[in-house]
């Protein structure tokens, strides 16, 4: 089991199972008159008075709880912010770039929970209780990544603007494939675009990165 | 400033600019830096000359101003330079803390947003901005008056006064919007009500230069040389939409007589190749962030020139140079597009004026596709004539294309340049079409030129019945070639190749080659200033910036190994205008043009750094030496190593050592400084650069897919300063050049005009799985030209790959493909038409 | 993008009781979210059915195969049950966009997602489909538009998973404010003769709620086959699954579907009754896919979707002889 899994499962423990209730304190959304405890779920009674009535939020501004590398940010955005644009405008959190804005190059990719997704076509009142992590937050303090590591080694990068981005998708294959092969790499940054046109390095840097922590782990 | 002009920057159509090999808007503007009498003292100086491994290395002897350091060693017997050193800036983009200007961020910064033109060709009736200015959190609008890139008419007069500038293509900016949040500004720019008056439009290149085709300027247009890049020659003729064509051949003119040479040809070869529309698709738009204030403007832009943004700046708003600060920590991707203020600074900076609050305007990815830039397309008909022997007679090009709204779609330059042939044409046109202005692009008018030359070279190769390498040995009279042409055959075992379309089944291989040539241009407004401190810090400063070239970690190299340093232990500030002057990233000059000044600069702070600390030990400064982190004194001048009077041959020792730090601690003051700027070349006879590619590829003769499998690219750039990073920019070009062959591709729709893929999904880009094996060997070659002899590879990396890749498809399948992209509906026609005329096999 | 308001859908009930015109659903939102930013649409409310339980499971029961609507790409593409049983759903969901997206997006919306016409989802182009006078692709550029069935609309089906959906016969069950219905897949879609601006029959008070594959015969295997113009993100310029039951080497049944061919995801019927009773062989594999082609009405510029169809179809059939 990786690290990241490991981690995982003892935040899986902290937050509880998500229920309806545990979602909406999760999205940290806070409607009118519908307090959010902190801990815990909330009374028989309220949950079946959320069925009845449900929570509408916006269309302007609402409180939303985002739980980032390890930190926990409260945020007012509108529903119809998105992820990547919380991150960058309202957290500073600028190392995740937008580049298509639609879905296209993946240079805006974080970590929901471990799964690598796009920040540009997810909301911001979306996320939940799922745990975000940002290329910020890929390093442990001053430790790299191996697979930053290896990039800054290999020259897997020329402009950087897609690095990050690269970056969170190779990482990602490596949490959950510790020996990858050429072609796994390949297909982890298929939705990954490059145009200073960096592909050979990033294959070169995610192989050798693999390598490093397997010895290391041994 | 012209650097990226593609008519300009071929030496052929620029001679008389281009003879001194320097960049004509610097050469016109000598450094003013060194008094008069010192710049003319000179010395005679031994450099090493010629391609190291190769028979021809050797020295040469050279004029050189006598303030400039000793000639550099080879690589190999160099500490940090033409050392692979990882970039000093990597941590910072790993760990998403590099600052694009995508992602500056300051007090009080409003967010803007354009409105464009959804019509190709319309007058402005009028413009009703009150909706906008009403909306939530907007607090400023801006209705433009001018419009920056489009050619303008020579003679204003023949067309009607309009009150707004008249629309001439799809995406063109009207207005924009500042508010306190992008989204508010997204909202605010679909306020505006615009009136138009539709025209007859026309996008098509071939229907544009018919007689009764819609025109796009009413007169002849010229494009201004804006520091934005493009454009070609001013004052050629016109004719409806049709500008030139200009006449040209390898020294500007035509050489020769065609007519005589195609005479005398035994063999020829002639064809028609047609190339498309790219666009830059830098992954950071267009962007700045403009702050107005009283005492000047600061902007923070996405750009390949501080110094050429900041010119423009000054240039439009009637500022002092020095009211202009311009800033570009890093940026997000440059490809020749992105020199100027451009529309995009110009609105910033009003907005930011009317709102009295820095501005942020990055553009949408669809507007960064439709009016920032775009290779031209080119329509070449290509005749080459030649002994039985190889040797060429007559090379004649007829080309034509289309810039939009720009000029520069010329194509003839690899035609003019690269081969031995007493008699070569070339005439390139320009058709002007309701589209987006062209922009430089990676190498103006070379990709082009190279897929109908290097095909057309194939053809004639095997015409002959001669290998399209020994070929190539024949009627190349570049060494650097030959040598390249010797290794990457022998990389990718070019002795496996066998005759076209040998594969019988449905998918097939083949090898291609091609070559590559470009030009050395220096850009004089290279300037470097080194300052060294009593704690031993060094750092170096200027207004150069790394586009992802890679210059910031050179420059580290180039002052470490003066200095005897690690790259790591200098600091490297650039990208500012605040610093002294550096040159616009763009033909591939960067690191020919700023690494001498950078050296001389370190030179001269470490004489004065040596005679300080020899000062202060009892020492002469000639008997220190520098290297490895250390300050060795010795007993005499440890370069005196030929023995004394008596012919006792001995080694100076060192009494004692010292680190650079303690060294630099006997400093008389706090800090000392050097700065240097670019001298001229030592020797300014023509010089180009090139490279020799070889592709493999697969065809699936059902489907039509090419796939890339292998590329072998050897490259020379005079002499490599850090090799992990020119392998970077090999592996982008190559790329770069595959996905030119085979994906991209700017599609307007006939009927509109508008572009139906202004995206990053229909406008398809290489990605992983696209990616081939790419081998980059690079030779070392000098020349003896400058105090580093750097030369560049970011433009001559990315020439000859559609070229080999076409090749290796004629290779495998015995099918040419004349027009790119190569998509799997072109290859399949091919196929077909071959088939029919009983062409190939399946 | 416009404002809207944001809700949390707990229950299918809670999610249809609101849903109208001008509130949507949201699933994964990937389709949603590029629609709204490209201005397509400007819905009131987004109804977000993402975490409602129950709708994400993945089972096999005696039945067949029931696959919960907001069951990820990336599951489906992984899932272990599907790979081995159900072969071509899982290399279909595999091959879709892009990795990040195929973790975000889900069974459901990718078979509602709307077409990837470059007219329809440019709001400068007013087109049929949107209630206007013309389809811009029959005389613009239509490079990869349909090859069937298209003289009013020449959108290809978008959905990837629609075709091996199809080809197995699976059927959807729609939940609306009225109750749950079950359709078959085969009609669930539209053509542009049946309603031109949409492409199924759900109402605007639907969900897909589970997507039900039945169970296969016996010595049945799937293979589905994408052919883009690139292997890394890129949409299909054909794509085909073929579900072939065999005796030996002879086709008892043949199910052929293509995608990127027409609105709808196309069956070759032709195809299908070429191969009945058939050894499987180069030969019939061929003419199959010479059949599958039969009756295209290509455009312009897309005539080169036949060749690349019939070789991709006949590697199709031809994939279940070698396997």
């Amino acid at each position: 089991m990786s690290k990241h899994d490991e981690k995982e499962k003892q935040d899986a423990g902290a937050f509880g199972h998500v229920t309806r209730r545990g979602f909406l304190k999760g999205a940290g959304l806070t409607a009118a008159g519908a307090a959010i405890m902190e801990n815990g779920l909330l009374g028989a009674k309220d949950a079946a008075a959320a069925e009845a009535e449900p929570v509408v939020v916006g269309p302007g501004r609402v409180p939303v709880t985002l739980r980032v590398n390890g930190t926990v940010q409260k945020v007012q955005v509108e529903p119809r912010t998105t992820l990547a644009e919380a991150l960058r405008f309202e957290l500073g959190l600028t190392g995740t770039k937008v580049v298509c804005d639609r879905g296209s190059c993946s240079a805006c990719t974080v970590w929901l929970d471990s799964t690598p997704v796009c920040s540009c076509m997810t909301l911001a009142v979306d996320v939940g209780a799922r745990k975000i992590t940002t290329i910020e937050g890929l390093a442990q303090s001053e430790e790299l990544h191996p697979v930053q590591e290896a990039f800054i080694e290999y020259d897997a990068m020329q402009c950087g603007f897609c690095t990050p981005g690269m970056i969170m998708s190779c990482a990602a294959l490596l949490n959950h494939k510790a020996n990858p092969t050429l072609d796994d790499v390949k297909q982890a940054t298929s939705g990954n675009l490059c145009r200073c046109g960096t592909y050979p390095k990033v294959f070169e840097a995610t192989l050798a990165a693999a390598k490093a922590t397997r010895k290391g782990g041994e | 400033m012209a650097l990226q002009q593609s008519q300009q920057q071929k030496p052929s159509a620029a001679e008389a600019k281009t003879a001194n090999t320097s960049i004509p808007n610097a050469a016109r503007n000598p450094s003013n830096d060194e008094p008069n009498k010192k710049r003319n003292a000179t010395r005679r100086e031994v450099l090493p000359a010629g391609i190291v491994g190769t028979e021809g290395m050797n020295t040469v002897e050279r004029e050189i101003p006598a303030d400039e350091p000793p000639a550099l060693k080879v690589n190999s017997s160099l500490a940090v330079i033409g050392r692979s050193t990882p970039r000093l800036d990597g941590r910072l983009k790993v760990t998403g803390k590099a600052r694009y200007t995508a992602d500056v961020r300051l007090p009080g910064m409003l967010f803007a947003q354009v409105v464009t033109s959804r019509y190709p060709h319309a007058r402005i009736r009028s413009i009703d901005t009150s909706l906008a200015e009403r909306a939530p959190g907007v607090r400023a609008v801006y209705v433009l008056d001018r419009v920056l890139g489009n050619a303008e008419l020579r003679d204003k007069s023949k067309e009607l006064p309009a009150k707004f500038p008249i629309v001439r293509f799809a995406g063109q900016p009207i207005a924009a919007v500042a508010a306190t949040t992008q989204a508010e500004a997204d909202d605010a720019a679909r306020l505006f009500k615009v009136e138009y008056e539709p025209l007859p439009f026309v996008v098509d290149e071939d229907e544009a230069r018919k007689k009764d085709a819609p025109l796009v300027f009413p007169g002849a247009a010229d494009q201004g040389g804006t520091a934005g890049g493009g454009g070609g020659p001013q004052g050629v003729t016109q004719e409806g939409n049709v500008r030139g064509p200009v006449k040209s051949g390898p020294r500007g003119r035509p050489a020769g007589d065609i007519n005589r040479g195609f005479a005398e040809a035994e063999v020829t070869v002639e064809g028609e190749f047609r190339t498309q529309v790219q666009t830059h698709s830098a992954l950071e738009t267009h962007g700045v962030v403009a702050d107005w204030k009283e005492d000047g403007l600061t902007v923070y832009a996405s750009t390949q020139g501080t110094s050429s943004v900041r010119d423009e700046f000054a240039a439009i708003f009637k500022l002092k140079k020095s009211q202009v600060r311009v800033v570009t920590e890093f940026m997000g991707g440059g490809f020749g597009a992105k020199f100027g203020a451009g529309n995009v600074g110009v609105i910033a900076a009003q907005l930011s004026k009317k709102a009295g609050a820095p501005v942020r305007l990055m553009l949408t990815r669809k507007d960064e596709h439709l009016s920032v830039g775009n290779r031209p397309s080119s329509i070449q008909k290509l005749r080459v004539g030649a002994k039985r022997d190889g040797t060429l007679t007559a090379i004649h090009l007829f080309s034509y294309g289309t810039a939009g709204t720009g000029t520069g779609a010329g194509a003839g330059g690899p035609a003019q340049n690269m081969y031995k042939c007493p008699n070569i044409l070339t005439e390139e046109a320009d058709v002007f079409t309701h589209a987006g202005p062209a922009a430089a692009f990676r190498a103006p008018g070379h990709p082009q030129g190279c897929f109908a030359l290097e095909q057309t070279i194939d053809e004639l190769a095997e015409k002959l019945g001669i290998d399209p390498v020994a070929l190539r040995d024949r009627i190349d009279e570049s060494p650097a070639r030959r040598e390249e042409r010797r290794l990457g055959a022998e990389r990718i075992g070019w002795s496996r190749r066998r005759r076209a379309g040998s594969d019988t089944g449905p998918v097939k291989r083949g090898l291609g080659v091609a070559q590559s040539i470009w030009y050395r241009f220096v850009n004089m407004d290279s300037a470097c200033e080194v300052r060294v401190t009593q704690d031993g810090s060094v750092e170096i400063l200027s207004g150069v910036q790394d586009i992802g070239g890679g210059i910031r970690t050179v420059l580290a190299q180039v002052v470490a190994e003066e200095l005897g340093l690690k790259a790591s232990d200098i600091t490297v500030r650039i990208g500012d205008t605040a610093y002294p002057a550096g040159p616009a990233s763009g033909g591939s000059v960067t690191t020919g043009s700023i690494t001498p000044a950078a050296r001389n600069a370190a030179f001269k702070v470490k004489q004065q750094f040596l005679e300080e600390v020899a000062s202060a030990l009892g020492t002469m400064p000639e008997y220190l030496k520098l290297g490895g982190g250390q300050v060795a004194v010795f007993d005499r001048n440890p370069n005196w190593s030929d023995g004394d009077r008596q012919g006792r041959s001995y080694k100076a020792a060192p009494i004692k050592s010292l680190s650079f730090r303690q060294a630099a601690s006997r400093l008389k003051t706090e800090q000392i400084a050097a700065r240097a700027s670019r001298s001229d070349d030592y020797e300014k006879s023509r010089a180009t650069y090139g490279g020799v590619q070889f592709a493999e590829v697969a065809v699936d003769t059902e489907t039509g897919v090419i796939k890339v499998e292998r590329v072998v690219a050897v490259h020379d750039c005079g002499r490599p300063m850090n090799p992990l990073t020119v392998e970077s920019q090999i592996n982008g070009g190559v790329l770069q050049g595959i996905s030119y062959a085979l994906y991209e591709d700017r599609i307007l729709d006939r009927n509109t005009g508008l572009m139906v893929n202004p995206n990053l999904e229909q406008y398809k880009i290489v990605g992983s799985r696209e990616t081939p094996r790419i081998e980059a060997i690079l030779i070392e070659e000098y020349t003896g030209r400058s105090s580093t002899d750097a030369g560049g590879i970011g433009e001559p990396a990315t020439i000859p790959t559609a070229a080999a890749v076409a090749n290796a498809v004629y290779n495998a399948t015995g099918v040419r493909v004349r027009e790119m992209p190569m998509t799997p509906a072109r290859v399949l026609a091919a196929l077909q038409s071959a088939r029919g005329k009983g062409g190939v096999r399946s | 993008m416009n404002r809207f308001e944001w809700t949390d859908a707990a229950t299918v009930h809670e999610a249809i009781s609101q849903l109208n015109g001008r509130a949507v659903v949201k699933a994964g939102g990937v389709d949603l979210l590029d629609r709204l930013k490209e201005g397509l649409e400007a819905p009131q409310r987004l109804v977000n059915i993402r975490n409602i339980r129950g709708l994400d499971r993945i089972e096999e029961g005696k039945d067949g195969l029931r696959i919960g609507p907001l069951v990820t790409l990336a599951r489906l593409s992984e899932d272990k049950l599907v790979l081995e049983r159900y072969t071509a759903l899982a290399q279909a969901a595999g091959r879709a966009a892009t990795p990040q997206i195929r973790n975000m997006a889900t069974a459901g919306g990718n078979l509602l997602q709307r077409p990837r016409c470059w007219y329809f989802r440019q709001e400068e182009f007013h087109c049929r489909r949107k209630g206007g006078e013309r389809c811009f692709a029959l005389d613009g550029e239509n490079q990869y538009h349909a090859i069937f069935d298209n003289q009013l609309c020449a959108i290809v089906h978008p959905s990837a998973l629609a075709v091996p959906l199809m080809a197995f016969g699976a059927r959807v069950v729609l939940t609306g404010s009225k109750g749950a219905r079950e359709v078959e897949l085969e009609r669930f879609f539209v053509t542009p003769e049946q309603d031109i601006m949409r492409e199924n029959i759900i109402a605007p008070d639907e969900l897909i709620t589970e997507i039900k594959v039945p169970r296969l015969q016996p010595a049945t295997r799937s293979f589905y086959i994408k052919q883009g113009e690139k292997e890394s993100f890129d949409w299909p310029v054909a794509d085909v699954c073929a579900v072939l039951q065999t005796k030996g080497n002879v086709c008892l049944k043949a199910s052929i579907v293509l995608g990127a061919a027409a609105p709808v995801p196309w069956r070759a019927s032709k195809a299908e009754a070429s191969l009945a009773g058939k050894v499987i062989n180069e030969q019939s594999a061929r003419e199959a896919a010479r059949l599958s082609m039969e009756g295209a009405t290509p455009l312009a510029q897309n005539r080169y979707k036949l060749a690349v169809f019939e070789a991709i179809v006949r590697r199709a059939i031809l994939r279940q002889a070698s396997s």
